[in-house]
């Protein structure tokens, strides 16, 4: 259990969010000019960090806005939140 | 408009602690991202969205709860009948939906309103809720979106130790009597 800080909201418990998965994943340009392997590595293949990693967030309870958490995944302490669409404050 | 019976049509009282469905209140949800869209409902309501998050503005007949940056809640604060209520509906959505400004959604249904009221309502919600209710009981006026017994609730606080709540009609039975057996260890 931990808390994250809303951008739109404030300080919430865990339990309000929901996690959306990897963050700054820029779908291809021309999908039909890609392989099928290619296509699937955008599609489904996200890492799987031990330590900082940047991911997306829903507060599902709340607001039901998104926004991007830059998260330790060893020590779930949180480094930043920033709303979508913004730069990492943080260097990827 | 569809006129359903409410799930709840009671009202419990528990030593301090007073618990009530209120209805028919009419509940309208608004959704907007446009600049024209504040100084129209404050023409048509004269009351003004307020843009501070988990805050509130009211005046005597209706209430605007922030849900988020672009979604509003607007409820009124006394009974008003089906025919009052469809008025104002249609009025909104002419002047809004209908001119592209955002989007007025009828939720008289959608939401079921409880007023609590009581010195203990906090020790009751903190039973089941992750919120942090410190400031929220502090502010009159104050806002908040959160879960209580897993269930997605709206609470206003409208004055000391005095709330509404609104969850979702769906859930309302099941939260009804969760909140009304958890009122008896209090």
């Amino acid at each position: 259990m931990f808390i994250i800080n809303c951008p739109y909201c404030g300080e919430r418990d865990q339990t309000e969010f929901s996690s959306g998965g990897e963050a700054h994943i820029v779908r291809p340009k021309q999908p039909t000019e890609l392989s099928d392997d290619e296509w699937a590595e955008f599609l489904f293949m996200r890492k799987n960090i031990k330590g900082i990693q940047f991911e997306r967030w829903n507060h599902s309870h709340g607001c039901r806005k998104w926004f991007n958490v830059v998260r330790d995944t060893s020590n779930d302490k949180i480094h930043a939140v920033y709303k979508m669409g913004e730069k990492p404050p943080v260097n990827k | 408009m569809l006129n359903f019976e409410t799930t709840v049509q009671d009202s419990k009282s528990y030593g301090d602690l007073t618990l009530s469905e209120v209805e028919p209140i009419l509940k309208i949800n608004l959704r907007s991202n446009k600049r024209e869209f504040s100084t129209k409902i404050g023409k048509l309501l004269s009351i003004i969205p307020p843009i501070e998050a988990n805050t509130s503005s009211s005046n005597e007949d209706y209430s605007i709860l922030w849900l988020s940056p672009d979604e509003w809640l607007i409820y009124s604060n006394n009974k008003i009948s089906y025919e009052q209520q469809n008025l104002l509906e249609e009025n909104l959505f002419n002047n809004i939906s209908n001119t592209n400004q955002g989007s007025v959604t009828n939720v008289t249904d959608h939401w079921v309103m409880i007023n609590l009221k009581g010195s203990k309502i906090y020790d009751l919600l903190s039973k089941s809720s992750p919120y942090d209710f410190k400031n929220f009981k502090m502010k009159k006026g104050s806002v908040a979106q959160t879960l209580l017994n897993h269930t997605d609730v709206i609470l206003h606080n409208i004055d000391d130790n005095n709330l509404n709540l609104f969850v979702r009609r769906s859930f309302s039975e099941d939260l009804w009597l969760w909140i009304n057996d958890s009122a008896r260890f209090l």
